[in-house]
């Protein structure tokens, strides 16, 4: 079962890659963080751990149901473009994505034994980061740049997931709470551009 | 602990009335009562840990802070600003002086981060406070860039829990217990994480290839972001890359020296060029607080504990006076060097020909004594190294890009006193009471007690 949503986890990402359309990018951006609530609901079933099942609730109703809605309401209060198509060309995203993937399977092969998780789970989070990171530099407009972090975090969340069961409950909470400080930032920077 | 936090709640609270700025001023000097209790009191618990040396950092930043609202006083007369910036200034003044104290005191390096990231994001709002398009445009790129260093700080935070949950258990996110358990730990992810952890840091102050966006930000915000920057946020910044590197240097010390030397050697080349082409006094003083960030580093992972310190607490005082001086220097015209000491206060002029001097180490600067003995600690390093002939090599090519910055640095405070026509000036009391904290401050680290004080934190 984790296999396959990680697999999608993954799909989302890259298909974000290629996307030219801002609420397209809102799609991807919700799926990814409902495919990653699921991963910790799911794990902290089969290794019974209640945090962790808490943790991705609290992440499928806010970053699933609540920052896409915020980021679109943002989109029409602020009558931000909705094109935005990426700088880099399709034909290298093409060849960087399988790059990005091999480099993060060599950069994990010292420690596979490590995790109590399958270690592609944690390659596949250092790949994400690397694709967000991606996913932010292909992109000149400022919002799309927003979302390319918010992918970040969530592969963050899901490095979290994978490599250590979960960090301790209060720190997730202290990242939500400055991903919330974070949108209402770049709401009043939206909002006082003009002044 | 918890009386830290009083002052800045205060502040945050008062922000959304009619505000005294010399009340807000009052209300943040209390801060010192929590300090001294916190510090006379160390204790070590689940998440947070006084030692001596986040006693010493907690110390310079709020010194740092008291100095930057004082100067905030008269602030509405220099830039046209409306109440109800100054006021959500404050504000988010307020949520970043709560998040630098948490971080300096966490003992969890999760909540570390949790506090880093809150200063980071009240500090976009605060550059956004001066109306320009520059600001603006500055503003947004702060909170991007900022988002994926700290982010970076976080993967690498969370690769380091991996590294040792299974060794400690719970306790694999306290700073206290990895720096006891450094042999537990499984080094590959651990180095792995530290790689992330320190990128993000470098990232964050300014280090290659980053050199000119902190510099850009500090231009087009207010003078007192740029004290805040160098004073206060990168504080919060080099203690974790102290207590990270500590733990480093138990797994792997040559790995540590390898990047640490490379990265830093490669970001002076290019500051130093940048300061030499330097046009303005704030990118100046931005970069040259990289470059000093870039000394601290060098001097702590050589083992000159004292140097760093030394070095840090002095750049900390000095710089965010330099900030507070440039909205005197700069008061006619932005660009120019040339006439910008003359016709102004005396005692103010003295004060801030003092720090302008001081800051690259003439005597009878603390920097100049940090760097005597950090420079020994590097030259110690490479006695003891196989790479002898390379490490002198590396410590050489440093001291001549610092002598480009000297000489630099020298040509503009003789264009600044000598040349040029006497304009009027105009200096208000509060920045002149906010410069001399920071002289005095800086002043005291001479004392033999302070060299005393500080020789003591590491041991």
């Amino acid at each position: 079962m984790i296999n396959v949503l990680i697999g999608f986890f993954t799909a989302t990402l890259i298909t974000s890659l290629f996307t030219n359309r801002l609420f397209r990018l809102y799609l991807w951006y919700g799926i990814n963080s409902l495919i990653l609530g699921l991963i910790g609901i799911v794990m902290g079933k089969i290794y019974n751990l209640t945090e962790l099942v808490i943790m991705g609730i609290v992440t499928i109703v806010v970053k699933f149901l609540i920052i896409p809605l915020v980021l679109k309401k943002i989109t029409f209060r602020f009558k931000i473009s909705r094109d935005i198509t990426p700088i880099i060309k399709i034909q290298y995203l093409t060849i960087l994505v399988p790059v990005v993937l091999v480099f993060t399977y060599y950069l994990i092969t010292p420690v596979l034994k490590t995790f109590s998780t399958h270690p592609n789970f944690v390659a596949i989070s250092i790949s994400s980061l690397f694709l967000s990171l991606l996913l932010i530099m292909e992109h000149k407009r400022m919002i799309a740049k927003i979302v390319g972090f918010l992918f970040m975090e969530n592969a963050l969340f899901l490095l979290g997931i994978v490599s250590t069961n979960g960090m301790p409950m209060l720190i997730e909470l202290g990242i939500f709470f400055d991903l919330m400080m974070f949108i209402l930032i770049i709401n009043l920077l939206f909002k006082y551009q003009g002044e | 602990m918890e009386f830290l936090f009083i002052p800045p709640a205060l502040i945050f609270i008062l922000s959304y009335f009619k505000i005294s700025r010399t009340l807000m001023a009052f209300i943040a000097s209390t801060i010192f009562f929590g300090v001294i209790y916190t510090i006379t009191h160390p204790f070590v618990n689940e998440y947070f840990f006084v030692d001596k040396l986040s006693g010493f950092i907690l110390s310079v930043s709020s010194i740092v802070a008291v100095a930057v609202f004082v100067s905030m006083i008269d602030l509405p007369k220099r830039i046209n600003l409306k109440e109800k910036s100054i006021k959500r200034f404050y504000r988010f003044f307020a949520v970043f002086w709560i998040g630098i104290i948490i971080s300096i005191l966490s003992n969890n390096i999760g909540l570390y981060w949790v506090g880093l990231e809150f200063a980071t994001l009240s500090t976009v709002y605060m550059i956004k406070v001066k109306v320009s398009k520059e600001a603006n445009i500055e503003a947004w790129r702060y909170l991007i860039v900022g988002a994926i260093a700290i982010s970076l700080i976080l993967f690498g935070i969370i690769l380091i829990y991996a590294s040792s949950k299974g060794a400690l258990g719970e306790e694999a996110m306290n700073f206290y217990a990895f720096i006891h358990n450094t042999k537990k730990i499984n080094d590959y992810l651990f180095e792995l994480g530290f790689l992330f952890v320190i990128i993000g840091m470098f990232i964050k102050m300014g280090f290659f290839p980053m050199n000119l966006w902190l510099a850009d930000i500090e231009r087009a915000s207010i003078y007192q972001v740029g004290a805040l920057f160098s004073g206060i946020l990168e504080s919060a910044i080099i203690l974790g890359f102290f207590r990270f590197s500590e733990i480093e240097k138990n797994i792997n010390y040559s790995h540590l020296i390898g990047i640490g030397y490379t990265y830093i050697l490669i970001t002076l080349f290019f500051v130093s060029f940048l300061i030499y082409r330097a046009k303005d006094f704030v990118r100046l003083f931005s970069l040259s607080g990289i470059e000093h960030m870039g000394l601290i580093a060098l001097f702590w992972i050589s083992g000159g504990y004292f140097a760093a310190l030394l070095h840090f607490a002095a750049h900390a005082f000095m710089k965010p006076a330099l900030f507070i001086s440039s909205q005197i220097l700069e008061q006619n015209k932005k660009y120019i060097f040339k006439g910008t000491l003359k016709n102004i206060n005396k005692f103010a002029a003295f004060m801030i020909a003092a720090m302008f001097l001081g800051i690259i180490s003439l005597p009878p600067s603390p920097m100049f004594f940090s760097e005597i003995y950090g420079f020994k600690a590097m030259i110690d390093v490479a006695k003891d190294s196989n790479y002898f002939f390379l490490m002198i090599g590396g410590i050489i090519i440093l001291l001549l890009l610092l002598s480009i910055i000297f000489y630099r640095f020298v040509h503009i405070y003789q264009d600044m006193l000598y040349t040029g026509t006497e304009k009027e000036k105009k200096i208000y009391k509060s920045e002149i009471v906010a410069i001399l904290i920071l002289f005095i401050s800086t002043a005291l680290l001479l004392l033999p007690q302070s060299f005393e004080f500080i020789e003591g934190i590491m041991k």
